[in-house]
């Protein structure tokens, strides 16, 4: 595996190899941010309310004394739990509409596909703040916007490749030897779709990481005392005028994390499929 | 390269001298007073009013029988002076011959009555209805046990002589004419338009400004009335904008666009020693109240527990406005104030009662929701208080916030388990507050009645004597925060205001009134 090419184009870019590593230390805090962080997440400490970032608090505390390192450490978990969360199933909805449609074909594939030109039209937050209204507020509701809505983009991507598979000629070959459509599917076609999943889930995540904290932002997000960096966010601007740590911090956390993910995906992009580069 | 910037060059020309042009063509200066208001006001029909922000816009387009001064002690206004019998029971209130509403009819005491008994009408479902059951008969005419309005003990006598006759002394009565809910009314043109009435195109009033525009949702023109019967106000305009964000109306004071703000919790220490900051005392309480008529609340021990599990002391810490931490309910400042009334912050008790109430530290209890109107200082007294409750009962308690207008409906319809209300003084007199959770009380939104708690209440209001007048209310504070608990005390607020240097002759007072009828400022 190290040797393959793709590891080998990959490790070349640097960029894409930081963002990794960061993504993973990202992911570690995330699962085990309870042992990292100094204070419970909601603990309030009135008397030191609006601390400035010290000795004691690293990051300062917000106007109910919270410490804000302890709840962005915490906003990590529930941020990124969201986001993958939310990336998976829309993923996984998205490939198995845009498979089936693709594959299918025909009348089947222009119904489908008009279905989705229809939710496409909606614009997504829009669509989501729907979803939201309906479901009612917390990490369900969000979860459940954001993979509704998620998982179109993706669908119609899968339809494409699987439109373009499917006329190769080892389909060709495996439906002559009499395999099932399933097998097919499964078999032959999906597993050459991977390289286009794995790019699309890395750009998928910040997107999602994007919706939650702007969801949470406008109000519609996590209800109190749970916090994800939008919910922070929200929490800070307010203050930015004279508390600046307390947007400073989360805003940073969401801008990093896009950064890396955003050029995660580039690196795996060019890696898998060097022919994409500049075609952008 | 060069031709673009050259037209650039051009444009920008064109646009200095666009506006420039639009400048020469801008009405002369006036003075205008600016404002923000938190939300978008739910009524300009003074009877139905019951909230805030309604009654601050109420205030400055009208007139009532009485004002206060500045020591809030109650003058006369439209009337000019009044007469009250020896015992205390009939006023007669004497108007100005000289008052105008606003389409140049000529006020008379017939408005006042038709108004009153409008507020009283059972039909017109006005929650203030109860201000005014000290008169003859108003409390069996608003409960429809009596039809016939004119056994009603209010009676224009003459186009200005008003007659007032009560069941009792109430040593308070003149204040609550300088209520907006008792201010006169026209029968004319609410026939003639309805709930319409209040539309600017139908709106007439006889204060010193009127209304003459309404943006919704964004803003409120007052214009000064040019035959307000004190003289025309030295002000030209009053705009009242809408804003519910108040760090948002903190910035339009900063960049000038506002004349008056309420600072944010989180802004009062940065501007405590600026010469434009203001600080007041206010009589105005902060509370949680039960539903007591839904389970789990209708158990009092559990209301009880719900009490003794705050610790008060953390609140002025947040709103750092020099609140006072209350466990009683009659504001410092105001007659019978106790604060060693009340629930004091006892987790140990707390937690034996949740656990004799069935309910040992929350296991059983059903999901709890405080509800709150979207307000960001509402949100941190609310999340405070979550974490004291999770921390000193182990109860975890969800939140739900909605908009002011949709919240008071909700209030009315179906009551949250747990609601946060305020409640400012409408007249310097515990009765204001006291009354306030009697079982007449339109404003009563925890379906809480005690008949003794009313019965001190009515006895205290025509009680003459200082000392007995405390002994009564000091019985009623122990029903109502120590022994039925509908409600939680929370604080007595203060004001924290920045106020335009520009602004001369605003005076602040512990009521929050605010007549700017006196207020001068240079045109802008």
């Amino acid at each position: 595996m190290t040797n393959s090419p793709f590891w080998k184009r990959f490790r070349k870019d640097r960029l894409a190899l930081l963002s990794a590593f960061l993504i993973a230390g990202l992911l570690i805090v995330a699962l085990f941010g309870e042992a990292l962080s100094p204070y419970p997440f909601d603990l309030q400490d009135t008397q030191n309310a609006l601390a400035a970032p010290g000795d004691l608090h690293w990051m300062g505390t917000d106007e109910l004394g919270r410490d804000l390192f302890s709840r962005l450490i915490y906003g990590t978990r529930i941020s990124m739990a969201i986001s993958l969360l939310t990336a998976f199933s829309a993923l996984i909805l998205g490939t198995l509409y845009g498979a089936v449609s693709g594959y299918v074909g025909g009348r089947v594939d222009n119904w489908m596909m008009r279905a989705v030109d229809v939710i496409y039209a909606i614009p997504d937050l829009l669509l989501i703040i729907l979803i939201t209204v309906l479901i009612g507020r917390g990490v369900l509701g969000v979860f459940l916007a954001l993979s509704l809505a998620g998982w179109i983009t993706v669908a119609r991507l899968i339809r494409g490749e699987v439109l373009r598979l499917k006329e190769y000629d080892y389909v060709e070959a495996a439906r002559a030897f009499g395999a099932s459509h399933r097998r097919i599917l499964l078999k032959h076609i999906l597993p050459n779709t991977l390289g286009i999943l794995i790019v699309t889930l890395t750009f998928r995540i910040p997107s999602a990481i994007l919706a939650e904290s702007t969801l949470s932002f406008i109000g519609l997000g996590l209800t109190p005392p749970a916090a994800s960096w939008g919910t922070l966010a929200n929490e800070g601007w307010k203050a930015l005028k004279f508390y600046p740590h307390l947007i400073l911090f989360p805003s940073l956390a969401i801008f990093i994390t896009m950064l890396a993910f955003n050029f995660l995906g580039d690196g795996l992009r060019d890696a898998l499929d060097p022919g994409a580069r500049g075609r952008g | 390269m060069k031709k673009t910037i050259l037209v650039a060059l051009l444009l920008l020309g064109f646009l200095v001298f666009a506006i420039g042009k639009e400048k020469a063509k801008a009405p002369p200066a006036e003075a205008t007073f600016r404002m923000h208001l938190a939300s978008e006001p739910p009524t300009l029909d003074w009877s139905l009013a019951t909230d805030n922000v309604s009654i601050r816009v109420i205030e400055n387009l009208m007139a009532g029988l009485a004002e206060y001064d500045k020591d809030l002690r109650p003058k006369p206004a439209i009337a000019e002076h009044w007469d009250v019998s020896p015992d205390g029971r009939r006023y007669l209130f004497y108007l100005r011959e000289d008052v105008y509403w606003t389409d140049g009819v000529p006020l008379k005491a017939q408005d006042f009555e038709y108004a009153w008994k409008r507020l009283l009408n059972p039909e017109t479902a006005a929650e203030y209805a109860y201000f005014l059951f000290d008169i003859v008969n108003a409390a069996e005419y608003n409960a429809g046990e009596m039809r016939d309005p004119a056994q009603v003990g209010v009676k224009a006598l003459d186009d200005h002589l008003l007659q007032v006759d009560l069941k009792k002394q109430a040593v308070y009565f003149p204040a609550i004419t300088t209520f907006t809910a008792t201010f006169p009314q026209r029968e004319d043109l609410i026939k003639a338009y309805g709930e319409r009435w209040t539309a600017v195109e139908h709106f007439v009033t006889l204060g010193p400004f009127r209304l003459e525009e309404w943006r919704h949702e964004y803003r409120l023109t007052l214009r000064a009335n040019e035959h307000y019967y004190e003289g025309r106000p030295p002000l030209d305009r009053l705009i009242f904008y809408v804003v519910s964000e108040e760090t948002t109306a903190l910035t339009l004071y900063e960049t000038g666009d506002l004349d008056r703000v309420t600072l944010p919790p989180i802004a009062i220490p940065q501007y405590r020693g600026r010469s434009d900051y203001r600080h007041a005392p206010f009589l105005r309480g902060y509370y949680y109240g039960f539903n007591v008529a839904k389970p789990p609340f209708d158990d009092v021990r559990l209301r009880q527990a719900f009490s003794l599990a705050v610790d008060r002391t953390e609140l002025p810490r947040i709103l750092k406005g020099g609140e006072i931490p209350a466990t009683s309910w009659v504001p410092e400042g105001m007659f019978a104030h106790n604060p060693k009334i009340g629930l004091g912050f006892d987790p140990d008790r707390a937690r034996r009662l949740l656990t004799e109430a069935g309910y040992p530290e929350g296991t059983g209890l059903p999901e709890i929701t405080l509800s709150f109107n979207t307000d960001p200082t509402n949100r941190l007294i609310a999340e405070n208080i979550q974490a004291q409750w999770k921390r000193n009962l182990g109860v975890s308690v969800q939140l739900d916030n909605m908009e002011w207008k949709v919240y008071l409906r909700q209030l009315k319809e179906d009551t949250p388990q747990i609601f946060r209300l305020g409640w400012g003084a409408d007249y310097p007199d515990p009765d204001n507050f006291l009354n306030l959770f009697t079982g007449a009380s339109g404003n009563n939104n925890t379906h809480w009645g005690n008949a003794r708690y009313d019965q001190l209440i009515a006895d205290a209001a025509s009680e003459a004597d200082a000392a007995r007048r405390i002994v009564l209310y000091d019985e009623a504070q122990q029903i109502l925060t120590e022994q039925d608990v509908p409600i939680i005390p929370l604080f007595f607020a203060a004001q924290n205001l920045l106020i335009s240097p520009a602004v001369k002759g605003l005076e602040i007072n512990a009521m929050d009134l605010l007549y700017l009828k006196k207020v001068r400022k240079a045109p802008l």
